[in-house]
């Protein structure tokens, strides 16, 4: 039997697939293209909100502290700064009562206030990093790449009346459509490096996406000529599609002009089921797609907002949302900052591996702007205040990190997003409840 | 604290107002009654329950529909006022709320029929599943890589909710590659590979592995497990378990002997897709020595995977042949004119719609330039069908705008996404394509068919599955240091269990209150163990007979019992909220914000979670919802999180009677259920409520309620029949007309 299989093919899998790491199996003809790393922008978002008390650091400046949920990240201090005091003001009730869940995970990355419904008429805002996406991603093959490490499945009420969508999706590509996570690894290498057989000629490829080039415009065809028969509504629904179509349709054409990426990695066969591999897996995979020149924006969010997963591994039985509303209960504290410390854990993981991606004189780390939170700060009172924020990073010098900086109280979070978006070089002028950009990011 | 505030003006006002003499109506009776019993807690700046009833107390207020019905249910059900503030006397309510009734009716019947708009549907994943299955006759289920949908409204076939994201438009294009491929017998075999999952030692699980692996195609496979740890032989072989997807697929005898220890091999046919796979091992530790010490005990140390080997389904002629061609089906006699027809009928069914000629002349382009670039008619097939499949045609079920009566093959579409989740069959097809569908008699005749069809099981999987929500069971994760014997033959059994239930009432056309109470359930030996039913032996559901009332329903199903439950322990709060909202259809309001959740409470407080729990009766804020809540929970407390029954928790003996606000009281849970059932008013109310929310797509707006009236009062009349409620959904105005989009309105 061991003869129908080749050696190589065998021993890719010892050891179970995770514990090879991704990065060091790339071939040379993985390499980005000739010239200046690229800035990227990422976002990664943790639930239910963190306990402040144990995220803090008592000290300003560049002799901050780590208390217990930053501890995790000692060893990369000089490669994030931690920016205290900024505030969603837009996720707060305003009016609509209960649901501060679904208002932190949609207003996370917007800085609006979502509509309140379960369906009908859906309205966020578009988030910052599908903003910078319309706007520069036009540079790389796909405008942006939104990772998730749980399924939006569940049935029932996301919260008090609130779609599903908005606790599901930080990233919005405009007010009704939010962009849902991919939360199979698997499939994101597939979409990221084609599910082809890779035994494919360059002639029976070149003819399947002429094929396919007919096909898209076929159905652009399709979808204009239906539109004028439909309500304003139902014509928004074929936005989302005709949007869709050309997206692939510019996908082709890039895959003609620039060779396509092939990866010496093991595609991952699926989600694992350990979750602290599932999270790596999936950072490993933002981090090969930048490093490809990809995509240059991303988000990844470790779990839906409300998420009430259980984290066994850590001795945490309970359901993560049902713990933050601990009440101050001290064993219920403890467990809520095991779980913190845990995603932070993770976090230094995801660091380190943007370190160990060199890019130039420097690592992929100093060329991005990434950004890492929660849409509440105190989860079991819903403050949307004094958010736990982590700018890591340099993006290629945008970012002065090592540093604790705070603002003055309830400045809009809105100001880091519109800062970093001028910093990528696109205009938003009006962004959220933005009123400005927020100072000292890259200067003292 | 605004809960003291709204007590005292209730009872400085109390002895002022009598109704005596009064003239009835808005003016004598409604507003006074508001002003005096209402008011206090509910206006602009306490807002108890979010709401203000302030401009209430103004006639013209009573076109807000909604919120009357829930004042007029509230009244009824005893809910308000709350306890802890004066209760006006008995006959002034009922008044009241009688008045109120028969005004919201009569001016309901006044507003002239509205039937909506549905917004265009984009398949969801179980649809474009199905769809695929019905359409092509290919085993294979492309949509479970897609990103999740979005639910609204509890279900996940609503058209607003479900967008369309870039990353989802590649994966359609995918979906039709790969489906061309496979329905076209263009597939080519993978070679075999073998992946190796080592098992990593979590505290808990020396002796249970999984790993979650991609099989890339239907095919034979041999899953392999190692055991690990201990080298000496000291004991009798043990007994190794592989499994798949939470089944036992073999059982194996492992020496204990490092020497001669051999790997346990499966050789099985696995169906494409991602699957769990499994292994555990008999314990080897003894003398209380530590299970997870690989030096004395043998542990689970790998599963592997290798294949494919001898894919299936790639015969020279598959099966979606017939399918796809309409004349031969033999490859080397495909020719233009066969092609032509092939396209004609594969579109037409795609797009579940009579095709145009100049439509099928469009598609034939594809073939023409496919035989230009030289392909065989296959390819030349596979790039017309991906042009159907990807087109919006296909992906979405778009019925044009206007004020309108839907055609026969829209209302076909729609009977057939409603009760099977999938395309219409050819039969359907038929009678659009005569028209006759749109006759009373055919319609009719027509939904019993389906009913009756196999197919029929979506309405239990994706309606009762998110209806009752044991969708959830799949990722339910009960804590396993509280609740050791959940496994996953048990999860599956809780869910049979449910959609057991459902089928039979479905396929036998019973009443639909056996949802509520039957002396009657489904269970194997697991479940029936799990809850101490003796006498029920082996794998497959039967149906056993309950002696007494504690099982029966699926309130009493540990299906809905775990998922109405806190990972670690149970939750009457949850449980009462899962009854009123989905029983009985009156969700409570949220909690006011700020109010901390009193179970998960104070940590100085002692006693059960009976007595911490009384807080909120004595509190007229909290008791104004949880009085109802609250004591249908306790009624379900002999039932622990996972739904076994006990009766003690913690030491303390459960108490399982109660009053409800009407002054019901109960025993137990075969009273509680008893009780339920006679408000079968309401339930018919709720589940038609939730089946026509269903059946449209869409929210439910108040001009629906005629609707949803008219469904459950037929539904009363005709003994409860689930026929009838499927029947009226269908008959009903929304489902059957739409109106246009006026600017404006949506």
């Amino acid at each position: 039997m061991k003869k129908h299989l080749p050696r190589r093919t065998f021993l890719r899998g010892l050891g179970t697939s995770l514990a090879l790491p991704l990065l060091d199996a790339m071939t040379p003809a993985f390499a980005r293209t000739k010239g200046p790393a690229p800035l990227r922008m990422a976002f990664v978002y943790v639930p239910n909100g963190i306990h402040m008390p144990y995220f803090t650091p008592s000290v300003e400046g560049k002799a901050f502290d780590l208390p217990r949920v930053l501890a995790p990240l000692e060893k990369h201090r000089e490669d994030f700064m931690v920016l205290s005091g900024l505030t969603h003001h837009n996720g707060r009730a305003l009016g609509d009562g209960p649901g501060d869940h679904a208002r932190a995970a949609a207003s996370y990355l917007t800085g609006v206030h979502p509509k309140k419904t379960a369906g009908a008429d859906i309205k966020n805002g578009p988030s910052v990093d599908q903003i910078a996406a319309q706007h520069i991603g036009k540079a790389s093959r796909f405008a942006s790449i939104e990772l998730g490490c749980e399924d939006g499945r569940l049935v029932g009420n996301c919260d008090s009346g609130y779609s599903c969508a908005y606790s599901n999706s930080i990233s919005w590509r405009s007010e009704t459509t939010p962009m849902p996570p991919e939360v199979n690894p698997r499939a994101v290498f597939e979409r990221l490096f084609g599910n082809a057989d890779f035994s494919e000629t360059p002639e029976a490829r070149a003819r399947r996406q002429r094929y396919n080039k007919s096909i898209l415009d076929f159905v652009l065809e399709d979808a204009r000529s239906l539109k004028t028969a439909l309500g304003p509504t139902d014509q928004r629904k074929l936005d989302e599609y005709l949007h869709g179509v050309r997206e692939i349709e510019r996908r082709i054409e890039s895959a003609e002009k620039q060779p396509d990426v092939l990866p010496a990695l093991d595609k991952p066969s699926g989600v694992p089921v350990e979750y602290d591999a599932y999270v790596k897996m999936m950072m490993d995979l933002m981090a090969v797609a930048f490093q490809a020149d990809l995509t240059r924006i991303s988000t990844l969010m470790m779990a839906r907002e409300g998420s009430n997963r259980t984290y066994r591994e850590i001795g945490v039985s309970e359901g993560h949302h049902g713990l933050s509303h601990h009440q101050n209960n001290p064993e219920w504290v403890e467990k809520i900052a095991r779980i913190n410390v845990y995603h932070m854990e993770l976090f230094a993981y995801m660091l380190e591996k943007f370190k160990s991606v060199k890019e130039g004189d420097g690592t992929l780390l100093d060329n991005t702007m990434l950004v890492y939170g929660s849409g509440l700060s105190d989860g079991n009172r819903h403050w949307h205040h004094d958010l736990p924020v982590i700018a890591a990073g340099r993006g290629k010098g945008n970012f002065h990190p090592g540093r604790h900086v705070r603002y003055g109280k309830d400045t809009p979070m809105a100001n880091l997003f519109v800062t970093m978006l001028d910093r990528m070089g696109v205009p938003a002028e009006k962004f959220g409840d933005a009123t400005g950009k927020l100072e000292q990011l890259s200067e003292l | 604290m605004p809960r003291f505030r709204c007590i005292l003006p209730v009872l400085s006002c109390l002895t002022a107002l009598s109704l005596n003499g009064q003239t009835p109506g808005f003016e004598g009776t409604v507003r006074p009654f508001l002003t005096k019993n209402c008011v206090a807690c509910h206006n602009a700046s306490v807002k108890s329950g979010e709401l203000n009833l302030v401009p209430f107390r103004d006639p013209a207020s009573l076109d807000k529909h909604n919120t009357w019905e829930t004042i007029v249910h509230k009244l009824k059900t005893g809910e308000m006022p709350p306890k802890g503030v004066p209760r006006p006397k008995q006959p002034e309510v009922d008044a009241v709320a009688s008045w109120l009734e028969a005004e919201l009716e009569r001016r309901e019947q006044s507003i002239p029929p509205d039937p909506g708009r549905v917004t265009a549907r984009r398949l969801n994943r179980t649809e474009y599943n199905n769809t695929i299955r019905d359409l092509l006759n290919v085993p294979f289920r492309p949509a479970d890589d897609f990103p999740a949908d979005d639910a609204g409204y509890g279900f996940d076939n609503i058209g607003d909710v479900l967008s369309l994201s870039p990353v989802l438009m590649e994966k359609y294009l995918a979906a039709a590659e790969k489906i061309a491929r496979k329905a076209l017998g263009l597939e080519t075999a993978l070679k075999p590979t073998a992946e190796r999952y080592k098992a990593e030692y979590r505290p808990q699980s020396p002796l249970f592995f999984r790993a979650r692996h991609y099989f890339p195609q239907t095919a034979e496979y041999e899953i392999r497990a190692g055991a690990g740890g201990q080298k000496e032989q000291r004991f009798a072989p043990v007994t190794l378990e592989l499994l798949i997807d939470g089944r036992q697929a073999g059982l194996y005898s492992i020496d204990t002997d490092g020497e001669y220890r051999k790997p346990a091999v499966l050789r099985i046919t696995v169906p494409e897709g991602e699957h769990v796979i499994a292994a555990r091992l008999e314990s080897t530790a003894q003398d209380g020595s530590d299970p997870r010490d690989r030096s004395k005990n043998m542990v689970v140390d790998h599963v592997e995977v290798r294949g494919p080997f001898r894919p299936a389904g790639m015969p020279s002629t598959p099966l979606s042949y017939g399918a796809v061609f309409t004349c031969s089906h033999d490859r080397t006699r495909h020719d233009a004119a066969c092609v032509r027809s092939s396209v004609s009928r594969l579109v037409r069914r795609a797009w579940r719609r009579p095709v145009a000629e100049a439509e099928t002349d469009r598609l034939m382009k594809f073939v023409e330039m496919a035989r230009a670039e030289g392909d065989s008619y296959e390819t030349a097939m596979a790039q017309v069908l991906k042009a159907i499949l990807v087109s919006p045609q296909f992906l979405f079920r778009i019925e044009p705008d206007g004020d309108r009566k839907l055609n026969a093959h829209e209302i076909a579409a729609r009977l057939s996404y409603f009760l099977w989740s999938s395309m219409p069959d050819a039969e359907l097809f038929r009678a659009a394509d005569e028209g006759s569908l749109l006759k009373p008699d055919v319609l009719q005749a027509q939904v019993k068919r389906m009913l009756a069809d196999p197919k029929a099981a979506a309405l239990a999987e994706d309606f009762a599955g998110q209806w009752l929500q044991i969708r959830n069971l799949a990722e339910w994760k009960p804590d396993p240091e509280k609740f050791p014997g959940f496994d996953e033959e048990l999860r599956d059994a809780m869910y049979r269990e449910t959609t057991l239930l459902f089928q039979k009432v479905l396929r036998e056309d019973r009443s639909v209150l056996e949802f509520l109470d039957a002396p009657y359930t489904h269970l194997n030996e697991r479940l029936a163990r799990h809850y101490g039913i003796p006498g029920v032996e082996g794998e497959p559901f039967r149906i056993v007979k309950l002696p007494h009332g504690n099982r029966g329903g699926v309130l009493t199903h540990a299906s809905v019992l775990t998922v109405s439950s806190y990972p670690t322990r149970t939750s009457p709060v949850m449980r009462g909220k899962w009854v009123l909202e989905n029983l009985l259809g009156a969700p409570p309001p949220p909690p006011p914000a700020n109010v901390p959740a009193l179970e998960e409470g104070d940590a100085q407080l002692i006693g059960t979670l009976r007595q911490r729990m009384e807080k909120h009766r004595s509190n007229a804020v909290c008791s104004s919802c949880h009085a109802r809540m609250d004591a249908i929970g306790f009624g379900l407390e002999n039932y622990d999180a996972v739904g076994a029954w006990r009766v003690n928790d913690g030491g303390h003996p459960i108490e399982p009677a109660g009053t409800l606000p009407n002054g019901k009281s109960f025993a137990g849970p075969a009273e509680l259920k008893k009780i339920l059932l006679d408000d079968k008013d309401s339930f018919a109310y709720a589940l038609s409520e939730k089946m026509l929310t269903y059946a449209l797509g869409r929210g439910l707006e108040a001009y629906d309620r005629r609707s949803v009236k008219s469904i459950a009062a037929k539904l009363k009349a005709d003994d409860y029949r689930f026929s009838t409620l499927i029947l009226e959904v269908v008959n009903s105005l929304p489902f059957r007309m739409r109106r246009a989009e006026r600017t404006g309105t949506t």
